[in-house]
C-alpha cells in the first residue's frame, strides 16, 4: 500500500495519476471498492467520516480492506492542522483520522506528502 | 541543546517525541513537563492516555499548566533532560486563566523567559508544539490573538533550537538540523 497525504487542494490526486498512470487504476472517490486490486482511494478522510457517522469502526474496516487489497493507493487530506474544534464529533473525527493515518503510514511501503502539487517522499 | 517538534492533532507527535527523548537521554534523568489543565472527562481520558503511553519510560512528571519558570526550579540534577508537552496548552493557560485575557506580548515574553531558564537547567530540552494554523477559518479576535501568540512563540523556539522537526502521519520531517 502507498499513502499520499497533504492539505486541501494541494494536487494530491493529480500527482498520483501522473505518477502511477491514470489508465491502469480504478479510482474510488471516498469509498473502498471490493473489485480489483489496482485501486486509488481518493478522499479517504471522507470515508473515515462517513464510516464514523454510520456508527461503524473505520479502524477495523480499513485493516480488513488492506489485508484483501495490499496494492492500493490511499489519498487523504491532512485535517489536523487547525484549532481544536468545539464540536465533540468534529474533534473525534480529526483525532481518529490522524491516528488511522499514522497506523497506515507504519504499514505503507511508501508515504508521500504533497504540497503545492509537489510530492515529498517521507517514507 | 534544544529540539522543537511540531505536528497537527492526531499526527503522532507525542509518541514520537517520547521515543526521541528516551533515546537521546540514555541514562540521564528524564522529566516530563505536563502543561495540560484538566477540565472535563475528555481531558481526563487524554491525560490518562498520555500517562499510559509513557508509563514504562521512566519519566518524572512535573505538572505545570502555567509558570514554566517554577518547573525549571524543580529540576535539581546537573545532567537531566526534559520533554515539555504541549506549548499550545501552556499558551492557552497563560492567556485565558484569569477573567480578563492576558495580553499577547506579556504571554510571549513570560513563556520565552521560562523556556530560557528551563533550557539552562537541562542538557536537552524537547518541546512539543501544535500546528493549529492551517484550517483557513477566521476566528474571533481573542482566538486570533492566541494563534498569533503561539505562532510567535513557535518562531522564537525554532530559532533557539538546534533541531526542528514536523511530525507527519507519525514520520519526522526535518525542518532544521540533523535530528
Amino acid at each position: 500500500m502507498k499513502l499520499i497525504v497533504g492539505g486541501y487542494a494541494q494536487g494530491k490526486l493529480q500527482y498520483a495519476m501522473e505518477k502511477y498512470g491514470a489508465k491502469d487504476w480504478i479510482l474510488a472517490d471516498g469509498y473502498l471498492p471490493e473489485a480489483g486490486q489496482k485501486v486509488i482511494i481518493n478522499h479517504f478522510h471522507l470515508w473515515v467520516r462517513r464510516t464514523m457517522e454510520k456508527g461503524e469502526c473505520p479502524e477495523e474496516k480499513i485493516k480488513e480492506y488492506l489485508e484483501a487489497h495490499p496494492q492500493c493507493i490511499i489519498i487523504s487530506d491532512e485535517i489536523g492542522g487547525g484549532l481544536v474544534p468545539m464540536d465533540a464529533f468534529e474533534r473525534e473525527y480529526r483525532e481518529r483520522t490522524g491516528r488511522i493515518l499514522v497506523e497506515l503510514a507504519k504499514g505503507a511501503e511508501e508515504v508521500e506528502r504533497v504540497i503545492c502539487g509537489i510530492g515529498q517522499k517521507i517514507k | 541543546m534544544m529540539t522543537l517538534i511540531i505536528g497537527g492533532s492526531g499526527s503522532g507527535k507525542s509518541a514520537f517525541a517520547e521515543q526521541y527523548i528516551v533515546s537521546a537521554a540514555g541514562e540521564k534523568k528524564k522529566y516530563y513537563i505536563a502543561t495540560m489543565k484538566v477540565y472535563d472527562e475528555e481531558g481526563r481520558r487524554k491525560v490518562e492516555k498520555h500517562r499510559m503511553q509513557r508509563a514504562d519510560k521512566g519519566f518524572q512528571t512535573i505538572e505545570s499548566p502555567v509558570d514554566i519558570e517554577k518547573a525549571a526550579q524543580e529540576i535539581k540534577e546537573n545532567h537531566a533532560v526534559a520533554l515539555l508537552e504541549c506549548m499550545s496548552n501552556l499558551v492557552a493557560n497563560e492567556m485565558f486563566s484569569s477573567e480578563i485575557p492576558e495580553k499577547k506580548d506579556v504571554v510571549v515574553q513570560k513563556i520565552l523567559e521560562g523556556i530560557r531558564s528551563l533550557k539552562e537547567q537541562v542538557e536537552h530540552l524537547v518541546i512539543v508544539t501544535n500546528h493549529v494554523f492551517e484550517d483557513g477559518v477566521v476566528y474571533d479576535s481573542m482566538t486570533m490573538e492566541y494563534m498569533c501568540a503561539l505562532g510567535e512563540i513557535n518562531q522564537h523556539l525554532a530559532a533557539m533550537s538546534e533541531n526542528v522537526m514536523e511530525v507527519v502521519v507519525g514520520i519526522p520531517v526535518m525542518l532544521k538540523g540533523e535530528g
